[in-house]
This record gives C-alpha cells, structure tokens and sequence, in this order.
C-alpha cells in the first residue's frame, strides 16, 4: 500500500492548497492556470471546465483507462467530502470553546468596582491630612526667610562699611588683587547707593584705591620689578579702567628712547669704527644695548600682550636704521671685511630681536634689507672699479702730458689701465668672494643671489666701461654734450693718442681680461644661482668679448680718422692759400712736408708706446676690405711694380700715363691691424689719398705742377720708411703726380737732375737744423 | 640685387665730375653729364637707358666751350640745363638750350641762353628751383649767394638778390629745400649754413666741418643728410640741429657725394674717393627715440644700414643721380668718366 500512500498524501497537500486558496484567491494564479485548461491537471483549477475536462478525458483514454479514472475520481470525491466533514466539525469546536471564556470573564469582572471606590477613599485622606500640615508650618517658614534676608543685607553693609579699613590693610600687605576684587565687588553698591547712605565710607574707600592706584603704576614702571608682577599690575589697573593705552603709550616712548640710545652709541661706534680697528671693545657696548632693548621688548610684550604690531614696527625700524648706516657707510667704498662686519653686527641683533619678537619675522624682514644692501655694495664696488679706471686712464694722459715729465705717457697709461682693469677687477673678484664665502646667516641664505649680482655687475661693468670709453673718446657727440652739462670733467679736446690707448685697451680687455675674469668666476662663482637655467648666467663674457672687439675696431678707426683729419686741415691749408694758376718756379721744397713728417712722427711715436710690433711683411690679399681693390694683381707682380714705379717717378709724364693704362690696380684700403705697421700705413694711405682729392681740386700752371712733383718725390723716400705696403704708398704718390699733371694747364716735370738737386738740398738743409739742435 | 649687380656702363671720353637727372623728361629716363678736362674739347652728354634698360644710348652729343665742374638739369624743361665751368684761371656760369633739331645736324652746338656773370671768385654750384615752373635759381660761388630771375624767351637772366656770406667760410655748395621753397642750406668750412630767401638772411646753422655735399630728403620734412669728409655721412633733423639723429660709417676715405631717393624714405646713396656706391638705409621715422640708441650702439641697431655697396669703379666717384621718373634706378659717375646706371630692385 505504499504505492497508495504517496497519492494519498499528495491529495491532503492539495486539498490544504485548494483551502487555502479558497480563503486567498490569488489571481495570478488563477489566469496562470486558465492558461493550460486543455490538460487534465486543470482539474485543481478555478476554471475548471467539467465538459471540457470530460471530453478531453473521453478522447484521450480507453475504456478501461476512463474506468480506472472513474474509479480514481470517486475515491477522491469521497475523501474530499470526508475532509470537508472533518473541517467542519473543527471549527465548531473552537466556536464552542470561545464562548466558554467569555462566559468565564463575565463572571471575574463583578468584584473589581468595589476595591476601586475603597482606594479613592484612602486617597482622599492623605490629602487632607497634608493640606493640614502645610497651613501650621507657613507661618514659621516666612518668618526664617524674612530674617535670612535681613542677614544678608546686614553683612553687605558690614563689608561696605569695613571696606576701606580692609583696602587699607591690602594696601599694607600689597595684596592689590585682593584689594581690587574687594573695590570691584562693592562698585554695584556705590553706584546706587554712594551718594546718600555710604557718602563716607564710598570717599574712604576711593581715597584707598586711588593709592593703589598710584602703587599699581609706580609698579609697573620701576624696572626692579619682576616682569610677572609687573603684567600684573598692569592686568589690575586695566580692571580698574585705569587708563591703559596712556600708561602703554608712555612706556612705549620709554623703549623708543632707548632704541635712539642705541642708535646714539651705535654711531658713536662707528665712527670709533672708523678711525681705530678695535672691534671688540666696540661691539661688546653694542651688545649690551642690544640685549638690553631686546629685555625691554620683551617685558614690554609680556605687560601688554596685545601690542605687537608696535613692537614689530619698532623692531623693524631698529634693523632698518641699521641697515641705513650701513649705505651710507657703503658710499664711503669700505673693505669687504668692514662691510661683513656691519652685517655681522646686523644679523647678531635679528636673532636676539628674533628671539624675543618672534611673530616680527625679523630675519625675513632683514634679508630683503640685506639683498638691497648687498646688491648696492656689489654696484658701488664696480662703479668704484670704473672710476679708477678712467681715472688711471686720464690721470696719466692728461696730467703728465701736462707736465711733461714723462717720457711715453701714453705707455704708461696703457700699462696702468691695464693693470687697473685686470687687477682692480680681480681684487672685485675677491673681496666679492669673501662675501659668498662667508658663512653668516644671512649671506648664506643670500649667497645664489650675491653671485648672481657679481655677474651681473661684471656684465654691467663692462657695458658700463664701454659706455664711458665712449665718452672719453669723444665719439659719440650728442651723449658728451647731453651730459656735459652735469659732468663738467668731460674733457673739451679728446687727445688722439688717448683713443689710441682705448683701443689698446679694449683689445686687452677682450683678449686677456674677459677670459681671466671668466675663469675665476667659473671657479669661485659658479652655482646655477635664482635665475635660472633658461635664462643662462648673468655674465656672458662672449657679448662682453664682442661688445670690445668692435669698440677696439672703433676706437682703432677713430684714431685714424683724427689723425687724417689733422693732416686733412694741413693739406687743406696748403691748397687753399696759394694761387695754382700763377704759381713761381719751384726753389725747395715746400714747408708743409716738414709739418707732414712731423705729424706722421708725432703718429708713430704714439702708436709705438701703444701697439705692439707687427710681423713685417707685404700686405696680404685676403685682408682687403673689398672696397676699392678689385685684386687682381699678385704679390709679385707688386715686387716688381715697386721697382718700376721707383724708376718711372723720375720718368716722363707720357709714360707714367701709359703705364697707368696697363698697370693693375693696388689695394688702398686694406683692413687695419693692431700693430704699428699697419696702423701708420693706413694713416699715410688715408694722406696721400686725400692729397689726390686736394690735388684734383686745383688748376696748376707748369710751376705749380712742378712743386708738387719736387714735394712728392721728396716725401717719397720718408714715407716708405714708416710704411709696410711700399707699392701702395708708391701707387698713391705717382697718382698724385698723375692727378696733378691732369689738373696742370702745361705739364710739364722738373728735370730729374734738378729735382734731385733741390732734393739733396732740402735734406742738407734739415741735417744742418737737426745738427743745432742737437 | 640681381638688377643691382647687372649696371649698364657707359664711357665718357674724358674725366667728369658731374651728373644729373633730367627731370623734365617725362617719356624716358635720361641723364646729362658734362667732361672735365682742361686741355681737351668738352662734351656734354645726353645719355637715355633704353626701354629695355639693358643699354645707354647717347641721345646727344654736344661740345662745351670749357671744362664743366657743375651741371644741373631744368626741372621744367628737358633741353635746358646749367653749367659751372672753368676755364682754367677763371669761372663762369650759364645756363644752356640744347638745340631743336640737334639730331640733324652734324656737331650741334648749344645756345647759351643766359650767362650768369655777377661771380667774381670761384662758383661752386647752380640750384634750380626744386620743382615746377619757375624762374628762380641760385648760383653760389665762395663767398656770395645769388638768386637769379631766369627769362628764357628773352634769353637773359638778372640778379635779384645777392648776399655775402663773408670772406672766409668759403662755400662750397648747397641744396634747396623741397618742402620749403624759401630755405637753402649752403654748405661752407665749418659748418651748413641756412638762408632765407625772402630775406636774404642766415637763419640758422648746423656745426659740422668738411661738409662735401648735402641733400634734402624729398619726402620728409626737416630732413637733411650731410657728407662729410672724414666722419662719414650724418643725417640731421633741422628742428634739433646741435645733434645728427643718425650716423653712418660712410666710405673707407672721404664721402664726397649724397643723393636721397626722390621717393622711397631713408633709402640714401653716397659717392666716396674710395671708388665705392654705398646704398644706405637710414630709416628716421623713429626720430627721437633713435638718437640716443644709435650712438650707444644698442642691439637693435645691429641692422646694418648699408644695404649694398657697389665697389666696382677704378676711380673716385663723384656724382650720383637717382632717376626721378624710375626712382629705383640710379646713374653714378666715377671720375674716369664712366657713368654706371644700377637698378636696386628692394
């Protein structure tokens, strides 16, 4: 039967469900099963269809399948109504017990209302009985509270009364904060009542508290007593609502007066700096102000916690009086060490100050002060390092020139300003360097900056020594004029021999001392410094080196240009007087030679103290400047050619014009050296062209012509002495015979037997002179 | 620069010192120039670039009874023009009529319309009135100023005006003020003078000394540019004449002559004894700003204002000629007597 058993149970969980469903119908659940009416489950369904339900079962089963179905269905429609009978009959039972309780319940509840009534009784009467006692015990109650209060009153007003006695005894003990809690506590009654009842005692008592007042004050301004006490006195008068801003007011005059004692002695230790070098006494008595101000700020603080702003402001103005002297003594061009000194000085008061006043920020405060200084130190000491240039410069130029002791005087100034530049700038370099060195607070912190400044100073110093090369030169005219009126020293009449020396000068300057001073900055002062990698060091020595190079070129050329021009006004002179036209026979040669020799004598002797010695030779082609050479001759061809011209200048006139035809053009204006040859040459190149251009100007008669051809051939032998290019001085010179001829209504030359006659005696002539001379 | 480079060349039969443009010739760009030579017949030459401006034809050919020194073209009149010449002991100064039908006949001469002989010393130059019709023209010789009233129909010329200048400055040139028509600079020993000539007075003066030669800048006002003999080239603001505003180098010996462009601003040329054309670029728009930097040699004055520099001539060069009708070309004259015609194309 165990086959049985499993539809059996099967059966009571779907009846349970059936029930339960019936209680809850779940439409869900119906429509879901509506769905799937066609099977033969649907029977369990709300919409179950019997027809339907038959007619599927008659189509789908056999015979016998429908009988063992029906015999199926009619056990469950069986059990159904035996569970349905069971359901029933439960029910009723529980029916039947609740009604049994109820019953029970109806028959509990009859006692309870009478209990209730008994306790509303009991109630009642503990009321009244305490109504009861509150009445007998008011009276007694109002009376003890009436006399406490009486109390009370009765011992304010003996406390009022013994008041002044109690101050005066605080006064004795100098219990002042008693004192002033006792005064304040009765403050309220004496604003009510002072001016009737406690008339006396309210007098007495602020005859006591004024006292103390006066005690509280002296307190506070005596210095014997301890800073505590003193704050505390201070705290007391401003519960008093003493006037406190006046007391802080006044002391705060104390410590301004005693930061000016300071300053006074600090003064008087400068100066006392100045004439002896005994700095530690000195800075012994600055110390001791020192501290004691710093005591003074801090007990000043510690009295009056809310004034720092002052105090900052004090303290500042301390470092910055400091740093005021210190300028000052800066413009007086002090030593490096004085100068660390004052900053040691300087730096020693921030940290105590520091100390003491913490919230000033002191050391940042005297950093930006220092950086100023410091950077205006740097600058002085290079503006110093110019002046002695310029002055080695002028000094020995002009004054000895003056007094004509020395010998070369344009030597000596070179060598001198040499020396000042190389060594005036290394000694910057080192002083300076004692300042990156040194290993104060405050330099340290400085330090990246500092060397930024010292390269930046060089930078500027060279721009700036440029600058005034230029004006010593005389070259830039509207500069010299703009500021002739504020320096009156600048000198009227430039000599050329001192643009000799500047261009000397600033070779050596390019050339020797840019690449030592790189070097030692490269050593000593490196470090990448606040500017930067981007913006590269602050000192460039390739500008530098640039900036000289084309002002030695400049000075150079300027040289020779006032020197040309010199003899340009002597040529200009000789042409201009005489009239060509009606020129007399030639007897010697002329004056103006003398002067042109001299003037080139003069030339060589400045360019010889000056430049150095060049290696002799003939001119190279490279060196052209390109202006007038179309180079197309050779140098041996140039050898050559100096040998005809020798001979053609005491030729014919026909065949120096023929020869021009077929002779190959020679470079005039070749690129200047520094060296003593080419530097002359080009001066003489530079004359003789402009004789040319003088020449071509006039119109000779046959006398005329001739006295040129004697000067000129004169002039030819000296000249080629003093020169390099020998066949460029002969070119010229022919070319002014040529440029004569063609300017000459009769041209026709001197015999050379004269010529070399009045030659030799022109030179005799000079002999004799130089022998009475000597 | 290729049209720089490319000159057109043109070979005078003697030395010749001077060269102008004939502005009234509106149809071609043509030059006159005139020889120096003393013992040689002279010639004035009528030179036209051809339309192609590959070639310099001569136009005419002329012979002038003296040596020339100076030669300015009629600014209104393409076949008149003036001389200074020398007979060797002596000058003299007209003013010339190229004949109508010169190309007919054989060996034209010219017609002197007017001899201008009030001079006694040495005359320097003839200024034509600086544009347009007018009769107007200065001669100056060493010592004196004349403003002449020119009549060419009646062919004869009369003084107007004549001041000295006094015995020792010593002209030695000028330039008449475009934008002023009143003002002349005259330039002397030390220093270029300025002359109003209503007056007849100097009003003014700019110090500088060896001043070859002078030019107005055509296009802008108060412009004025010196050639100087050794200091090289100075460009000056005549409302601030203590100063030059601008400095150039110059050339390797003297700057003897100066020519500014008739259009283009700043744009200078410059002769000089070393055998060289320099072409300059002063730009003075800057004015003020430009006169401090320029002497210190700032970095921004690192443009090197020569443009170009023209160094193929065998002498001295000593006249120049922009073009008025192709202002972008040039004709230079170096003392050979080669003329050269160069195109800068910028």
């Amino acid at each position: 039967m165990g086959v049985d058993d499993v539809p059996l149970d099967d059966k009571a969980k779907r009846m349970r469900d059936l029930l339960s469903s019936f209680y809850s119908p779940d439409p869900a659940m119906s429509s879901s099963n509506s769905s799937k009416f066609a099977s033969l489950d649907a029977i369990n369904t709300t919409s179950f269809d019997a027809d339907q339900y038959m007619n599927l079962l008659v189509q789908k089963s056999n015979l016998e399948g429908l009988l063992q179905k029906h015999v199926e269905m009619a056990a469950e429609i069986k059990n159904l109504d035996t569970d349905l009978q069971m359901l029933v009959y439960e029910n009723y039972n529980k029916f039947i017990s609740a009604t049994d309780t109820i019953k029970r319940m109806k028959n509990n509840i009859v006692g309870m209302e009478a209990n209730m009534e008994q306790l509303l009784e009991k109630i009642m009467s503990v009321q009244s009985r305490s109504d009861g006692v509150n009445t007998s015990l008011f009276e007694k109650r109002e009376h003890i509270e009436k006399l406490h209060r009486t109390r009370n009153l009765l011992r304010k007003v003996q406390f009022i009364y013994d008041l002044p006695a109690r101050l005066g005894k605080c006064i004795k003990s100098e219990a002042y904060a008693d004192a002033v809690r006792f005064y304040t506590g009765a403050m309220p009654i004496f604003k009510a009542y002072g001016d009737s009842s406690f008339q006396d005692c309210k007098r007495a008592s602020e005859e006591a508290m004024a006292t103390i007042i006066k005690n509280l004050q002296g307190k506070l301004f005596s210095d014997t007593e301890s800073i505590q006490a003193r704050a505390e006195a201070a705290v007391l008068l401003k519960q008093l609502d003493f006037p406190v801003d006046s007391l802080k007011a006044k002391l705060f005059e104390k410590l301004e007066q005693l930061l000016q004692d300071l300053q006074l002695k600090r003064e008087e230790v400068t100066n006392f700096l100045e004439d002896s070098n005994d700095t530690s006494k000195t800075t012994s008595t600055i110390d001791a102000s020192v501290h004691e101000f710093a005591e003074a700020i801090k007990a000043y603080r510690v009295i009056f916690p809310d004034s720092e702003k002052q105090l900052i402001k004090l303290s500042q103005d301390l470092i910055t009086k400091h740093f005021e002297i210190t300028e000052q003594n800066i413009k007086e061009q002090i030593s490096v060490a004085k100068f660390l000194g004052f900053l040691r000085v300087i730096w020693r008061d921030v940290l105590l100050m520091d100390e003491v006043l913490n919230e000033a920020f002191l050391p940042d405060y005297s950093l930006e002060a220092a950086q100023r200084v410091v950077k205006q130190y740097v600058a002085i000491t290079f503006s110093h390092l110019l002046h002695d240039i310029s002055d080695a410069l002028i000094v020995n130029i002009h004054m000895k020139q003056k007094e004509g002791v020395e010998e070369n005087p344009l030597q000596v100034a070179l060598e001198t300003s040499k020396n000042a530049v190389l060594k005036g700038s290394m000694d910057v370099l080192v002083d300076l360097r004692h300042l990156v060195d040194d290993n104060l607070g405050l330099l340290l912190k400085l330090r990246d900056s500092i060397v930024d400044w010292i390269q930046e100073g060089f930078q500027e110093f060279f721009r700036a020594l440029d600058d005034h090369f230029l004006l010593l030169s005389g070259r830039n005219k509207s500069v010299s004029q703009a500021q002739g009126l504020t320096e009156g020293k600048v000198v009227d009449k430039v000599l050329a021999g001192l643009v000799l020396v500047l261009a000397q000068l600033s070779v050596f300057i390019e050339q020797t001392a840019v690449p030592k001073i790189t070097e030692e900055i490269a050593t000593s002062f490196s470090g990448s410094g606040v500017r930067g990698y981007e913006n590269g060091p602050a000192f460039v020595p390739g500008e530098i080196c640039r900036i000289f190079r084309s002002a030695g070129e400049k000075f150079l050329h300027h040289y020779i240009t006032m020197r040309t021009q010199r003899v340009s006004v002597l040529l200009k002179k000789r042409f201009k007087a005489p009239n060509w036209v009606k020129h007399k026979e030639p007897r010697e040669v002329h004056m103006f030679v003398d002067l042109l020799l001299q003037e080139l004598e003069t030339i060589g002797s400045e360019v010889k103290q000056v430049l150095s010695q060049g290696v002799l030779r003939k001119h190279r082609r490279s060196e052209s400047n390109g202006s007038t050479a179309s180079s197309r001759s050779n140098p041996l061809r140039d050898d050559k050619m100096s040998r005809t011209n020798t001979q053609r200048a005491r030729s014919q006139l026909l065949e120096t014009h023929l020869a021009k035809l077929f002779k190959q053009k020679v470079e005039i204006f070749t690129k200047t050296e520094f060296t003593q040859e080419s530097v002359v040459t080009t001066i003489v190149k530079l004359c003789l062209k402009s004789l040319q251009e003088f020449v071509r100007l006039q119109t000779f008669n046959r006398s005329g012509f001739q006295q040129i051809q004697l000067d000129i051939q004169f002039l030819r032998a000296p000249l080629k002495e003093t020169v390099e290019d020998e066949a460029a001085i002969d070119f010229l010179l022919d070319e002014v015979i040529v440029g004569t001829s063609e300017r000459c209504l009769d041209p026709i030359p001197l015999e050379p037997p004269i010529l070399d006659k009045l030659i030799q005696a022109k030179l005799a002539k000079k002999r004799e002179q130089s022998a009475i001379s000597l | 620069m290729q049209g720089a480079s490319s000159g057109v060349g043109y070979g005078l039969k003697y030395q010749a010192r001077c060269i102008s443009d004939v502005k009234a010739d509106t149809d071609h760009t043509s030059f006159i120039t005139g020889t120096l030579s003393l013992r040689e017949e002279n010639e004035v030459h009528l030179i036209r670039l051809s339309s192609g401006g590959t070639e310099l034809i001569c136009e005419g050919l002329f012979s002038h009874p003296n040596e020339i020194w100076d030669l300015s073209s009629c600014p209104f009149d393409q076949r008149i023009f003036s001389t200074v010449f020398s007979t060797g002991e002596s000058y003299g100064a007209a003013v010339w009529q190229i004949p109508e039908l010169y190309g007919q006949l054989n060996s034209p001469q010219l017609e002197k319309i007017a001899s201008l002989d009030a001079h006694s010393g040495k005359i320097n130059c003839i200024l034509w009135w600086p544009s347009g019709r007018n009769d107007k023209l200065i001669s100056i010789d060493e010592e004196n100023l004349f403003l002449w009233s020119l009549d060419c129909s009646k062919k004869a010329a009369q003084v107007q005006s004549k001041e000295s200048a006094g015995m020792l400055h010593y002209l030695s040139g000028g330039a008449w003020d475009p934008h002023d028509v009143n003002a002349v600079a005259a330039t002397c020993e030390s220093s270029v003078q300025f002359w109003d000539l209503r007056t007849m007075n100097k009003t003014n003066s700019i110090d500088c000394t060896h001043v070859r030669n002078v030019d107005y800048d055509t296009k802008k006002k108060h412009i004025l540019v010196t050639a100087e003999d050794e200091s090289g080239i100075h460009v000056w603001d005549l409302r601030m004449p203590k100063v030059p505003i601008k400095e150039l180098p110059g050339h390797a010996h003297w700057t003897w002559a100066i020519s500014c462009n008739p259009e283009y601003d700043g744009l200078i040329l410059s002769g000089g004894t070393d055998s060289t054309v320099n072409l300059w670029l002063a730009s003075t728009s800057t004015g003020d700003g430009m006169t401090s930097e320029s002497l210190v040699e700032s970095p921004t004055q690192l443009v090197d204002p020569l443009l170009n520099s023209y160094s193929d001539y065998e002498d001295s060069v000593y006249g120049l000629a922009w073009s008025s009708r192709e202002p972008w070309i040039f004709a230079s004259l170096s003392y050979d007597g080669r003329v050269r015609h160069f195109k800068h194309l910028s």
